[in-house]
């Protein structure tokens, strides 16, 4: 006989980060229906950014919105008034914002495969991961002056260069990481307990990734190709060996393969960079003030960010609108978890990889 | 599986990874973006640090409407630390405003000690007690609007003077 009972998961749960609330309704453990609520950290900062707040300093106020993607934030809201005021930055300057943006994805990355192990028992290989993490973490406090907060965009250039050592000590941080990365793919690839948690759940086929517009490593792990660092020329990613990482199965654990296949590019990318720098300035001169419309799209940690920026040739913006990747992951999500079984529901979540402080703000 | 294991009998033996911070110290990296330090001599108040500051923890008060002079005003429990006055500055590289790799000390538990120095400028340097810090920033705020809308009035009233005074040299040289 069919037991129906209402189980709430979140808004404040042991598995989930960040404030979400799901309400399942199972029978017999499996779920059959799911409310989503995502409205738990809503700050107000896109009125904020129109309001208070002059076009000079609005991305030290974006930087603020999600603590793990401040950088793609800062750098999409930098990138559209760049393109409205008509500067050009050089190559020295694309090559320095590709660094911190490839840095920040792989620790984001990393964090995200290790709470996948965490929600399925493995204490033991989340901490692993961490412990690799922190150097990444390390890195990009030595070379933006903070550990979440970079504020390394700037209108026109980036806040400071690199120095002979810093370039010394990524090479040698990135060679390491590499190899504890491989290291750590062994550890989920071959793991038959970490398996049985993982693989074939959740599963998303491609057709319906398609139909419901999924984005990031999301998508990419069940076959369909799309990434804004492929489609769109914000930084050059074609020249620093950016390849796109495709994975066909489409469950749980592919996506933990897509984020580590992504990892070790971005540290290809980031060695390519450190090769590559030329000499010169940080900086390029800007004049005048942001008027008209623009849209830009970059490619989050979780996926396509979308920026949408109207300014009226005054100190402040007209329309500042974000549309943040977990906000189109979120339908999916809500789809997948109808027929699948409570005790899997956190793996799958957290195989999402939601960011919430972004989706509310 | 069993190469989990093993890494993970490694692991019960090996040194922590972790600092046990209290006891060990736990040193800011060398380019740690800390506390801003200001220089008086050197600063020429065109107030484009003011002007930046997303925050608004940077104040320039008019205390002398005759001789335009102004106190600079930091709040560093205010500060986002972004580091954007420091870009902003045109005397930086002189040393007018310095981001320093300290960090400021917490205000909870210091009772009503505050830490002061001379280089963190008028407004916490002037505080008596550490309560109710935000609400004599608002005051500062109050002020130093105050102050500005003073100084537009006696410039405006300059204006006028230099005017009537040109045209009253015309008008005798008629």
């Amino acid at each position: 006989m069919a037991n129906k009972i209402t189980v709430t998961f979140g808004s404040q749960h042991i598995a989930i980060p960040e404030p979400v609330s799901f309400v399942f309704e199972t029978e017999n453990e499996i779920i059959t229906k799911v409310d989503v609520d995502v409205g738990y950290v809503h700050r107000g900062i896109e009125q904020a950014a129109v309001t208070k707040f002059k076009y000079t300093n609005v991305h030290y106020l974006l930087a603020r919105v999600c603590g793990f993607c401040s950088i793609t934030h800062a750098g999409a809201y930098v990138h559209a008034v760049e393109k409205l005021i008509g500067v050009e930055t050089t190559k020295k300057i694309d090559y320095l914002r590709t660094l911190v943006v490839e840095l920040d994805r792989i620790h984001s990355h990393l964090l995200a495969n290790g709470h996948v192990a965490e929600v399925c028992g493995y204490e033991n290989l989340f901490m692993q991961t961490v412990k690799y993490r922190e150097s990444c973490m390390k890195l990009l406090e030595d070379i933006t002056g903070n550990r979440v907060q970079y504020d390394y965009y700037t209108i026109g250039g980036v806040s400071r260069d690199l120095t002979t050592e810093i370039e010394k000590s990524i090479k040698n941080t990135l060679n390491e990481l590499r190899k504890n990365t491989i290291k750590l793919m062994e550890f989920f690839e071959t793991d038959y307990t970490l398996g049985l948690k993982t693989r074939n759940i959740g599963k998303i086929t491609t057709d319906f990734a398609k139909k419901m517009n999924c984005v990031g490593p999301i998508a990419r792990a069940s076959g369909l190709k799309t990434d804004a660092r492929a489609e769109f020329d914000f930084l050059p990613y074609e020249e620093l060996g950016y390849k796109t990482q495709l994975r066909s199965e489409g469950d749980v654990w592919a996506r933990n393969m897509v984020r580590f296949d992504e990892v070790l590019n971005s540290i290809e990318i980031c060695l390519n960079v450190v090769d590559g720098l030329d000499e010169g300035d940080v900086k390029v001169k800007v004049r005048g003030k942001p008027k008209g419309e623009t849209f830009i799209r970059v490619e989050a940690p979780r996926g396509e960010c979308f920026y949408y920026l109207k300014g009226n040739g005054t100190n402040i913006m007209e329309r500042v609108r974000i549309r943040v990747p977990t906000y189109a992951n979120v339908p999916v999500l809500r789809e997948l978890f109808v027929g699948s079984k409570y005790s899997d529901a956190q793996a799958i979540v957290l195989s999402f990889d939601p960011c919430l402080s972004c989706t509310a703000r | 599986m069993l190469k989990m294991f093993s890494e993970s009998f490694k692991n019960l033996f090996s040194k922590p990874e972790t600092v046990l911070y209290p006891f060990e110290p736990s040193p800011e990296p060398k380019n740690y973006r800390g506390v801003i330090f200001y220089n008086e001599e050197l600063c020429i108040f065109c107030d484009k640090c003011e002007d930046i500051c997303p925050p608004g923890s940077i104040l320039f008060e008019v205390v002398d409407v005759e001789s335009n002079k102004k106190e600079y005003n930091y709040n560093p429990y205010l500060c986002i630390y972004c580091g954007a006055c420091v870009e902003a500055c045109p005397k930086a590289d002189e040393g007018c405003l310095t981001q320093e790799k300290d960090r400021m000390p917490a205000l909870a538990g210091s009772g009503e000690q505050v830490y002061k120095n001379e280089k963190l400028g008028y407004f916490i340097n002037r505080t008596k007690s550490a309560k109710n810090l935000d609400f004599q920033w608002r005051e500062i705020e109050n002020k130093t609007k105050e102050s500005r809308e003073k100084l537009a009035q006696h410039k405006a009233l300059k204006r006028k003077q230099k005017q009537e005074a040109l045209k009253a040299k015309k008008a005798s040289s008629e």
